[in-house]
């Protein structure tokens, strides 16, 4: 399934190679988060073919619009997932996509894409699979929302019908269950 | 410190990485980031922490995605484009002086060829022109020496008052044998014209030996050869006085006394 050989670089070199466009630097970046990625879009958008094409939109996105990128404000992923995400959700709301297709079960879909693919498991991280699971529940609903199917808190306090205010703490303390779980 | 323990705890960090802050929140986050590393750190183990749970979700897109998205990024090989047209210059000059090099030397082995040949040429020109001078020179010798014989013999002859010849003729032992001797005793000289010598060739153990009769006695005035084609003047002994001359054939290089029996001409003056 995977490619045999994934390139893989450390983030200061990723970054330059990529500013100086470099096929090194486009290829790397492919290798380490098209997956990641693939994972969030997919999840924004359950369309197989749509999904497929918003990746390709993102990494153009990424690779164009590169020069807006601020290592000093954060991490590189956070940059990429975000702009996956806001392609993806302008997508789904957009007046064409919605004609198209039948607005799903917001809370139904994160599942729905879970059981439709197989979503790749390192077996390292398969335990922590089970753990992430076990984070409460209410907390991981909301991180699930706003990370995986991009609303903003404003827009999950109304989905969720809670407090703005809670909808910080949820996602603080989801937060940081996955921190004590990864670090 | 209080107020940064709240504001951690307010969670707008959480949502800042999330990337669902408004504009102007997102702002005073980065505001707030700048004034307190530590807020940098938090931020930094929330960014790992999502970043690993999407990891951890990951959905692999399909192979054939790979290609076709790499395809429609804009790639600019900077390094190639550095390289490649400094070498293109060192290679066209390489070639060019490549070439320039081997039609020099094509060239010079032709010229080389050209000037071997007409060294040669000129070698053998030379080799002919000294055989030549050579060939001359022998023949200038040559005459030089035959005039000067003759010179010499006509100064004898010319000089009447100086020199007497004295004609020496055949004893029994050489009936046909005759010579001319010269003789002057002014200058005390006694030659020999080789010219009129006419003697039996003697062989390679023997040689004529000349006397002169002074007072009765032989005097011995050195050896001669008896050759066909001699010419001009041998030069003899000196001797002042002299009555009769005589030659005797005797062992190679002469006697102390003459050997009578071997008396082949002899003349008086």
């Amino acid at each position: 399934m995977s490619r045999k050989t994934k390139i893989s670089l450390a983030e200061p070199d990723l970054i330059r190679a990529i500013r100086q466009k470099q096929r090194l630097g486009s290829e790397a970046l492919y290798d380490m988060y098209s997956a990641s990625l693939f994972g969030v879009i997919s999840r924004v958008v359950p369309n197989q073919e749509l999904a497929e094409d918003l990746l390709q939109e993102t990494f153009i996105k990424i690779w164009n619009s590169f020069d807006s990128y601020d290592e000093t404000k954060g991490r590189l992923f956070t940059w990429m997932v975000n702009l996956a995400r806001n392609l993806s959700v302008d997508k789904l709301r957009s007046k064409d996509f919605r004609n198209n297709n039948k607005n799903q079960d917001i809370e139904n879909s994160v599942i729905t894409i879970d059981e439709q693919r197989s979503t790749t498991l390192n077996p390292e991280v398969l335990g922590v699979r089970e753990m992430v699971d076990n984070l409460k529940p209410e907390a991981k609903a909301v991180l699930d929302l706003i990370y995986f199917k991009g609303y903003t808190h404003v827009e999950a306090s109304e989905e969720l019908g809670i407090p703005l205010g809670t909808v910080k703490t949820r996602v603080r303390l989801a937060i940081i269950s996955l921190r004590k779980l990864f670090n | 410190m209080e107020d940064l323990k709240a504001y951690i705890e307010s969670g707008v960090l959480e949502l800042y990485v999330l990337g669902s802050l408004s504009e102007s929140e997102r702002r005073e986050v980065e505001l707030m980031l700048d004034k307190h590393p530590e807020l940098r750190t938090e931020l930094t183990e929330i960014e790992n922490a999502l970043e690993s749970y999407a990891d951890e979700n990951a959905v692999n897109a399909p192979d054939t995605l790979r290609s076709a998205t790499l395809g429609k990024l804009e790639i600019t090989e900077e390094k190639k484009v550095q390289v490649i047209p400094i070498r293109g210059r060192n290679n066209q000059f390489y070639k060019y002086a490549f070439a320039a090099s081997v039609a020099l030397l094509l060239l010079s082995l032709v010229a080389l060829t050209n000037l071997y040949s007409q060294l040669k040429d000129s070698h053998n020109e030379i080799v002919i022109l000294q055989q030549s001078n050579q060939k001359y020179v022998a023949h200038t010798n040559f005459v030089e020496g035959q005039l000067r014989d003759a010179k010499q013999s006509l100064d004898v002859f010319h000089s009447p008052e100086q020199y007497k010849v004295v004609s020496l003729k055949g004893t029994p032992n050489a009936p046909t044998a005759s010579m001319m001797v010269a003789f002057s005793s002014q200058k005390s000289e006694v030659m020999i014209d080789v010219a009129s010598l006419k003697m039996p060739a003697n062989d390679q153990e023997h040689q004529y030996q000349l006397w002169a009769l002074v007072d009765g006695k032989p005097v011995d005035l050195g050896v001669f050869d008896a050759k066909a084609d001699s010419a001009g003047m041998i030069k003899m002994k000196s001797l002042k006085n002299a009555q009769a001359f005589a030659v005797t054939l005797e062992p190679k290089g002469g006697s102390i006394n003459p050997t009578m029996e071997q008396m082949m001409v002899m003349g008086t003056i």
